[in-house]
């Protein structure tokens, strides 16, 4: 925590005051363009259909529009029905910010759902606080953060990474003592890689244990990474695993040369914290059968929920020709699936659209999410409380689940760790 | 009397083995639809049968490890079924079954993955029939030999026919015995694991220096010492050539990049940022060749890769030919313009594969010649899919060169390049030959999309990250020459491999960047100017 002084003190309460004015001025805002709109709330989309996140993040454009006509159907939401705001931020990280502006001075949305990376998150952020915004996240991230305009849909790392970590370092996984921590260069793998540092510091493991290396964003010739990593897998002194946080399409590439080099998941295990089914499109897996991922969903949960959702994308997609597959399904899609119907709730409840009484509603949510657990939101802060899946990679480019929590951990927004 | 008593007894034996096979066997079965726990004391049991197991025992195993693998053993209630192409058999009793309604297949964790990789490698030792399934059980085997029964490698040895494996496993069998208390055996046992001088080898050898034996023994002593220098030297050689190996592959990937761009900025000035985009459609076009083989002539293939090069060369030369005839030849004295309606270019190129084909990288077969890699020296790796790009690379190379010195189109490349007004006042067709060029360069980079799509993922993006690769190239060897791409490739490729072992990837990419402006302060032209007059 940053010290406190009398000047920081003076700066908070400015800011505070200020922002209270702007919130009763916005209020009444608001709920004359939801009037005005006749009959219909607007959601925006931030989510890139170009540059490097679009493979990904394109997808959620649709299921948002998805989640927004299920609900429609059944009568909307407080008697308006849903219209969703489409855009394409290009993968330009200022550009969301920019985007998600004029979303919420322009077109009066009542709602945000976007951003993949952090650092598009932390460009839109002071966005949405300055016009009390709301906007739903649906990725899991690297915490430390804790905003009353941002709902958490997905979890922090300590329920998210730490328990895959800690399967890979027990008895049940591979005892893992020495670990490579590799990722792109920017807020997310750093914060993840520092909080691994704090969490097994706090283990008592030497530091001569684990190696960092970071990449450029859209990197991707690994041939040298993948030669220092066999380099460190064979100095011994116990198993190691890699901790990859590269995002995009440096996962393909990676895994590509990984395998290439005729290391298996039994030599090295890789825990991909970003790898989703969508990045094994295109790749043969079969040499890479074993590696792991960690989220709070995967396409092979065992749920009645996850049987309607998968049923539910795949008509959505043939009848409305996206351009995706339609038998992929990948956790940010499932979280911005539970964002719109977490939203839709907490604004029945609170019979408002109006962002501080939507907020306040949240208390006490839950939802059936597809993962098949029971989402629940509390009144403590935004963050919403998951279930957590290993997932292992098999022949068919998706994910078994190889182990999964008996509950939802209730989510810890900062980390001890850091 | 006796002998029928003898018979009786025998009878009474071989009953009681029986049930005892099939009371074990099930046990087994059970075991492996059992929780992870369980199901590694089968991978443990698996690998005892194949160690002392009997020939009947083992060849019953055989079939469990890799079926457990695949996922194609299911448990139900009564036992496990595993299928195969034939149709599913029982796993215990081996007649035909399926498998019940409700069945389940087991999903290995990590670690229980490892023991039975082991055990289908153990078993495949001791009970296949090809001697290759053999020979790549062994290779497997060979790295973990320290952890296996040593009856393993004593029955296999004795077991094998083909004498050349036979010598393999005694040389295995050997380096396992690195702490057995026979101390010519441990002496034998380090001299084979130097053998194969590798970082895997000095983590074994290295802690002997702590053994008590180390300080006793002279003879230890000598052995260990000459063991760690041998493999010492061996990882610098191996380390070394993956050096040069990595520098070298990036090059031909700067290079394949660059090649296309430097003859056409070198002859017509034309500023083309959609270069990478053609890249990109060379990778498309590879795919829609494999599609189409995969359609036509499913026996081809494999060779799609080779197929695809005629018609990626000439396809995208077309659509550079078309794009210079209707835009760029009106943009010839505008450097600026011709930088925009390039840059427009390059984002409906974009667009319009992303549209036609989607976002999602392209899948491709993976032939067995770009597959995988051979271990060399040391840590040093020889992988096909780099090697495929690097040959590539010279072959392009090659024929480009004498493209341009040897054929009368090349002389007037040359001759427009060095001076436009001048190769047009003695009669050479320049419009024709900047048409021509301009192809030639086009076809250049769709060949490079073909090179790249083993090593890299194919999407409508893929293209944007060589422009300024391939820029800083072409700037740097100097504008036009070949020879100077060449030599700017090798450069900054094996700059950027020296550079990120020591300062990481990113820092690479800076020092790179800053090393070429500093170059380029104290040589403008690059480092292969063509002398003559120019504009």
């Amino acid at each position: 925590m940053a010290r406190f002084s009398r000047r920081s003190f003076l700066r908070g309460t400015g800011l505070g005051a200020a922002a209270a004015l702007t919130t009763s001025v916005a209020m009444p805002a608001i709920v004359r363009s939801a009037s005005a709109a006749g009959g219909t709330v607007r959601l925006g989309c931030l989510f890139s259909s170009s540059g490097t996140m679009a493979n990904i993040e394109g997808r959620l454009n649709h299921v948002v529009k998805m989640a927004a006509s299920e609900i429609n159907a059944k009568g909307g939401v407080n008697g308006r029905t849903i219209e969703v705001m489409v855009s394409d931020p290009a993968s330009d990280w200022p550009l969301y910010a920019q985007i998600g502006k004029q979303m919420l001075d322009q077109d009066k949305v009542a709602a945000l759902f976007g951003c993949w990376t952090s650092v598009s998150r932390k460009t839109v952020l002071p966005a949405v606080e300055q016009a009390n915004g709301l906007l739903f996240y649906p990725l899991h991230f690297e915490g430390d953060e804790n905003s009353k305009n941002v709902v958490y849909v997905n979890s922090p790392p300590a329920s998210s990474v730490l328990p895959a970590v800690d399967y890979l370092m027990s008895e049940d996984g591979v005892s893992a003592k020495r670990f490579f921590m590799l990722g792109s260069d920017y807020v997310w793998p750093r914060t993840i890689n520092k909080q691994l540092k704090g969490y097994w510091k706090s283990k008592g493991i030497a530091e001569s244990a684990w190696k960092e290396e970071y990449v450029p964003l859209g990197f991707s010739n690994f041939q040298t990474l993948v030669n220092q990593i066999r380099a460190f897998a064979d100095a011994g002194g116990g198993k190691p695993i890699v901790v990859l946080t590269v995002v995009g399409s440096s996962i393909p590439d990676f895994l590509r040369e990984f395998a290439n080099q005729g290391i298996k998941a039994t030599d090295v295990p890789v825990l991909g914290l970003d790898m989703v089914e969508a990045d094994l499109e295109g790749l043969n897996t079969e040499p890479l059968v074993g590696h792991l991922n960690c989220w709070a969903y995967l396409q092979n949960a065992k749920a009645p929920a996850n049987t309607a959702f998968l049923k539910q994308w795949a008509d959505y997609v043939k009848a409305n020709n996206v351009p995706f597959k339609a038998d992929v399904a990948i956790d940010p899609m499932v979280s911005a699936y539970d964002a719109v119907h977490l939203w839709a709730m907490a604004a029945a409840k609170a019979n408002s659209f109006d962002v501080p009484e939507v907020t306040k509603a949240f208390a006490g949510l839950s939802f059936d999410c597809p993962s098949g657990y029971k989402l629940s939101m509390t009144a403590d802060n935004n963050y919403v409380s998951r279930g957590v899946f290993i997932g292992s990679v098999n022949e068919k480019q998706g994910f078994d689940i190889l182990w999964q929590s008996k509950d939802t951990p209730k989510p810890v927004p900062f980390s001890p760790y850091s | 009397m006796i002998r029928s008593l003898a018979l009786v007894l025998w009878v009474l034996v071989v009953a009681w083995c029986s049930t005892a096979h099939a009371m074990e066997r099930a046990d087994l079965i059970g075991k492996v639809c059992g929780d992870a726990a369980a199901m590694g004391e089968a991978g443990r049991a698996m690998i005892d049968i194949a160690a002392e197991g009997s020939p009947d025992d083992r060849a019953w195993a055989a079939l469990i490890p890799r079926s457990v693998m695949d996922r194609k053993l299911s448990c139900d209630a009564t036992g496990a079924v595993i299928a195969s192409a034939d149709g599913s058999v029982d796993a215990l009793t081996r007649a035909a079954r399926s498998a019940a309604d409700g069945s389940r297949s087991p999903l290995l964790s990590l670690k229980n993955r490892a023991m039975f990789e082991t055990a289908d490698a153990a078993l495949a030792l001791r009970s296949s029939p090809d001697p290759a399934r053999r020979a790549a059980a062994l290779r497997t085997l060979e790295r973990q030999a320290s952890n296996l029964p040593e009856q393993l490698f004593e029955a296999a040895g004795r077991d094998e026919s083909n004498p050349g494996l036979k010598a393999q496993i005694s040389a295995v069998a050997q380096g396992a015995a690195l702490n057995s208390p026979d101390m010519d055996k441990r002496i034998a046992a380090i001299g084979r694991v130097a053998s194969s001088p590798d970082r895997r080898a000095l983590a074994l050898v290295g802690p002997l220096t702590n053994d008590p034996a180390y300080g006793a023994n002279t003879d230890f002593r000598r052995a260990v010492d000459a063991a760690s220098a041998a493999i010492r030297r061996g990882i610098t050689i191996g380390d070394m050539l993956a050096t040069l190996y990595n520098g070298l592959s990036f090059a031909s990937i700067l290079f394949m990049a660059a090649i296309g761009l430097a003859v056409i900025f070198g002859l017509m000035g034309v500023i083309n940022l959609a270069q990478g985009e053609f890249i990109m459609l060379g990778g498309y076009i590879t795919w829609l060749v494999q599609e189409a083989l995969r359609l036509i002539a499913p026996g081809l293939l494999q060779w799609y890769l080779i197929i695809a090069i005629p018609a990626v060369f000439l396809v995208t030369a077309a659509i550079g030919i078309v794009l210079e005839a209707i835009l760029l030849r009106h943009l010839y004295r505008r450097p600026l313009m011709s930088l925009l309606a390039t840059w427009a270019v390059s984002l409906f190129l974009i667009n319009l594969v992303r549209v036609t084909f989607g976002t999602q990288n392209l899948q491709f077969v993976t032939p067995f010649y770009v597959t995988g890699g051979v271990p060399v020296i040391g840590d040093f790796i020889f992988t096909w899919n780099r090697m495929f790009a690097i040959a590539f690379a010279v072959v392009t190379l090659g024929l480009t060169w004498g493209l341009m010195r040897l054929t009368p189109l090349g002389l007037n490349i040359r001759a427009v390049t060095q001076n436009r007004t001048m190769a047009g006042c003695i009669g050479i067709a320049v419009r024709r030959v900047d048409m021509l060029a301009f192809g030639l360069g086009s076809g250049l980079a769709g060949l490079a999309g073909l090179a790249l799509a083993p090593i890299y993922s194919v999407n409508p993006q893929m293209g944007q990250n060589f422009v300024i690769d391939s820029f800083m190239v072409v700037v740097l060897g100097g504008v036009g020459t070949i020879a100077g791409t060449i030599v700017a490739a090798l450069g900054i490729g094996q700059i950027n491999v020296l550079i990120e072992p020591l300062w990481g990837a990113v820092a690479a990419k800076v020092i790179v960047l800053l090393m070429i402006i500093g170059f380029l302060q104290w040589r403008p032209e690059g480092l292969f100017a063509i002398k003559g007059r120019r504009k």
